[in-house]
């Protein structure tokens, strides 16, 4: 369900939804986003969580985990979470910087 | 040996030592206090003394620690420190946001260096103690009343009861912080509710303290000391800060229990039985030597010898219920949390009853008519104190061990039963 707010997001939250939407099929990692972006994961980790609750993000866990780790959670943004990517795209159209200059390895749901 | 064995073994002689440390400690510093030499014998019964209270908490310790480490803490001993960190942290989260837990652990397998580790799990471990949930407006509503209760409430005892300037307030700023700290935490706070009469009750015991505790303040904010010169304060700001812990910790843990404390139902009706007996059994010797003309008087020896008892046996019965050693062991700490309140209530009211009939002090029969003065103002440091020493150095341990007793019954009675040759057709 999606909750509409009529309160702008924050500019982390900003960032983090422009970060994912630059490849929206894609699954992401939550350190790889942490890296990506510069936040650190005492902030990075209550954005997505507030977005899931908002029906902004999807989760997924990794299906084929190598043996000796547990499996990963993975993210991407909904329909909705696309649709709110391109306002905050137009209204912004200047992009933060990626703390570590350059995209990171984007790292890919197992079996799609 | 392997690690985690290694660990295990060594928890399990750390933790009784944990356990004792505080009466080796509160030994030597008896020793060290006394005014005129001590005597062999006394330093031997004092010793004797510390071991009677200090063993049932290392045996209760070590009971808990292998508890633990067979659910737990086999997995956890792979961990390091920020592994530790986190998974404490995680632990703390609503049901509703658990995944999230199991997320941000299993990221911090991707970290590699041990700087970024600690950064990666102490960020996490503040998102996982306070995770998103709480409308912000709400929050922000429920912390501005708490500080405005506050404030009223100093001008209010200023004014009016200045022998609670440091209770009342206390009170109240810590209710209303764990309010606060409750809307943050859960945005529906229905998930967490106790069931109406666990919670009725626990209501019930922290207003009747908190009105019996005003009534003290207001009629006998001072006694005169039965030892030594001058007037003694009836609820000094040590006293009352702790009494102002004990009754929000306990409405907290009753009306927002942690989600391991929530579902076994046994345990809860099992605690609040518990709680009432303990209540009654108060009261009943407190009837009984009030109306008995002897010189033995005074709550002490239910305190000392009944009230744990109550807790051995309830808790031993809830574990055998429920057949395992945690429905005993919640079952004790719900009769702990429920029973506190009530049990500081019970006894200020009958404190009243006792003075107004011989003169004496409940806990002891101290004082009487003849002695003179008014000594009623000394009850309320009593019932604090002595409610805490019985139920939480005393009797806690007890309950676990009679959690522990009522599982091992009730494992035996499972091996029995999957040993009986099955019925043939």
């Amino acid at each position: 369900m999606v909750v509409t707010r009529t309160r702008c997001p924050s500019a982390q939250t900003t960032a983090v939804v422009l970060a994912l939407a630059e490849e929206p099929a894609t699954w992401r990692y939550g350190y790889e986003l942490c890296q990506h972006l510069g936040l650190k994961a005492g902030s990075m980790y209550p954005i997505l969580m507030r977005l899931a609750d908002r029906g902004l993000l999807e989760t997924a866990w990794e299906r084929d985990a190598p043996a000796g780790r547990p499996p990963r959670h993975l993210y991407r943004l909904t329909g909705p979470g696309r649709v709110l990517a391109g306002r905050l795209a137009a209204e912004a159209p200047v992009r933060p910087t990626p703390a570590h200059g350059g995209v990171g390895r984007r790292p890919r749901l197992e079996g799609t | 040996m392997s690690r985690t064995r290694r660990m295990g073994r060594v928890g399990g002689l750390a933790a009784p030592a944990v356990a004792a440390a505080p009466f080796a400690v509160l030994w030597v510093l008896q020793m060290r206090s006394a005014h005129d030499p001590l005597t062999a014998r006394v330093r031997l019964e004092m010793a004797i003394w510390m071991a009677v209270f200090g063993t049932p908490w290392m045996i209760a310790a070590w009971l808990l620690w292998r508890a633990w480490w067979r659910q737990a803490g086999a997995r956890l001993s792979s961990l390091d420190g920020p592994g530790w960190l986190l998974a404490a942290a995680a632990a703390t989260l609503p049901a509703g946001r658990r995944d999230w837990g199991a997320a941000m652990t299993a990221e911090l397998a991707q970290v590699q260096d041990p700087g970024a580790r600690w950064r990666f799990a102490a960020g996490c471990a503040r998102a996982a103690v306070f995770p998103p949930g709480g409308n912000r407006a709400a929050v922000g509503v429920t912390a501005a009343l708490a500080v405005a209760a506050v404030a009223a409430t100093v001008l209010a005892t200023g004014a009016a009861l200045p022998a609670g300037r440091v209770f009342a307030p206390a009170l109240v700023g810590l209710v209303g912080g764990l309010a606060t700290l409750a809307v943050a935490r859960s945005r529906r706070v229905g998930r967490t509710w106790p069931g109406p009469v666990a919670a009725g009750l626990a209501l019930a015991g922290n207003a009747a303290s908190v009105v019996a505790t005003i009534y003290y303040l207001a009629e006998h904010p001072s006694y005169r000391q039965l030892r030594g010169p001058g007037l003694g304060v009836s609820l000094p700001p040590v006293t009352a800060v702790v009494l102002a812990v004990v009754l929000a910790g306990c409405l907290w843990l009753t009306l927002r229990p942690p989600r391991w404390l929530l579902p076994d139902r046994h345990a809860r009706r099992f605690g609040v039985g518990m709680a009432l007996a303990l209540v009654a059994g108060f009261v009943l010797p407190s009837r009984r030597d009030l109306g008995a003309m002897t010189l033995d008087v005074g709550i002490l020896d239910y305190l000392l010898l009944a009230l744990p008892v109550v807790l051995l046996a309830g808790s031993a019965a809830a574990a055998a219920v429920g057949r395992s050693f945690r429905a005993g062991l919640w079952a004790c700490a719900w009769a702990t949390v429920l029973g506190a309140p009530l049990l500081i209530a019970v006894w200020l009211a009958e404190a009243l009853r006792w003075y107004q009939r011989r003169g004496q002090l409940l806990l002891d029969g101290e004082g009487g008519f003849g002695v003179g003065g008014n000594l009623v103002g000394a009850n309320l440091g009593d019932a604090i104190w002595w409610t805490l020493i019985v139920l939480v150095l005393w009797a806690l341990p007890l309950g676990v061990l009679g959690a522990a007793a009522g599982s091992a019954r009730a494992r035996r009675r499972r091996a029995r039963e999957q040993a009986e040759p099955a019925p043939i057709a």
